[in-house]
């Protein structure tokens, strides 16, 4: 049985790593994720720029939509508050002086 | 010398024009101070639109809608509406010194009373001042003060009565007549 237990020694001893080991190691490990990163950093770049401009002119349209709308009504609301107002008014006058 | 005395003159001129025009304009636009009303009212309207936002909000009315035309053709020649409306539950909020405030600013001789209804039935007082200046009508001034109600409603600008008539039928206001000129 010696041998066989040599032969196992044999094969399963500690061996050291070459020195440039690590160094290879890192160098595949960024490659790889620089390959992954390079579309996803890329392409959105201005993708997001003109999205955010969009955003922001939709966002400001939007808004400014929504102010002329409450300007509208207040217009109506005053309109019509002036005119019930003037409307009773003359109503008041036709009934001193029919 | 001479080019630049005239540029300063002419912007000493312009910027005269500019303060004459504001203060004319604010003789007809009153100070409303009835903040204190708001509070104590159970439901009350605050609206102020100045030129630019008069003019914001016409590019929102509908041509097409009788309305909304009436109005637009309205605001045309308006600088300004301010309305505080003030409606309560109980009798004697407002005092006599919330309706003083409001007619001491409009003095003669650009501002007169043109309509004066006292209602014995509803205890209502009603009051229509007119703000004239060189011939034309430039400020209009509403005051309706009930029991339980508090209206002031300012129209600032060049208020025709051709405008005023082109309201009739339209939110319930019936037409003016008008005296024809000779």
């Amino acid at each position: 049985m010696d041998w066989l237990e040599d032969e196992l020694q044999q094969a399963l001893r500690r061996q050291e790593p070459s020195p440039d080991f690590e160094a290879r190691v890192t160098s595949t490990v960024s490659r790889q994720v620089n390959a992954a990163m390079r579309p996803v950093l890329l392409m959105p770049r201005w993708l997001a720029t003109a999205a955010a401009v969009l955003a922001i002119a939709g966002a400001g349209a939007g808004y400014r939509y929504h102010q002329g709308h409450v300007a509208k009504e207040q217009v109506m609301l005053a309109m019509r508050l002036a005119g019930s107002r003037l409307n009773r008014i003359q109503m008041q006058m036709k009934a001193v002086r029919p | 010398m001479k080019t630049a005395r005239r540029s300063a003159l002419t912007v000493v001129r312009t910027w005269a024009l500019a303060c004459a025009i504001a203060a004319a304009l604010c003789a007809q636009q009153l100070k409303l101070n009835l903040e204190h009303l708001a509070a104590k009212a159970s439901d009350s309207v605050d609206i102020s639109l100045n030129n630019s936002m008069l003019q914001f909000a016409g590019k929102f009315l509908d041509g097409k809608d009788p309305d909304e035309a009436a109005v637009k053709k309205l605001i045309a020649g308006i600088d300004g509406i301010y309305i505080r409306n003030f409606e309560f539950k109980q009798e004697g909020v407002w005092s006599q010194a919330d309706l003083d405030q409001v007619r001491n600013q409009m003095k003669a001789p650009d501002w007169s009373r043109i309509v004066g209804i006292k209602s014995a039935e509803d205890g209502e007082n009603t009051e229509v001042h007119v703000c004239n200046q060189a011939g034309k009508v430039t400020g209009v001034v509403i005051l309706v003060s009930g029991p339980k109600a508090f209206t002031v409603a300012n129209i600032v600008g060049n208020v025709s009565l051709d405008s005023l008539a082109d309201l009739g039928g339209h939110f319930g206001l019936p037409k003016l007549e008008q005296k024809k000129k000779k």
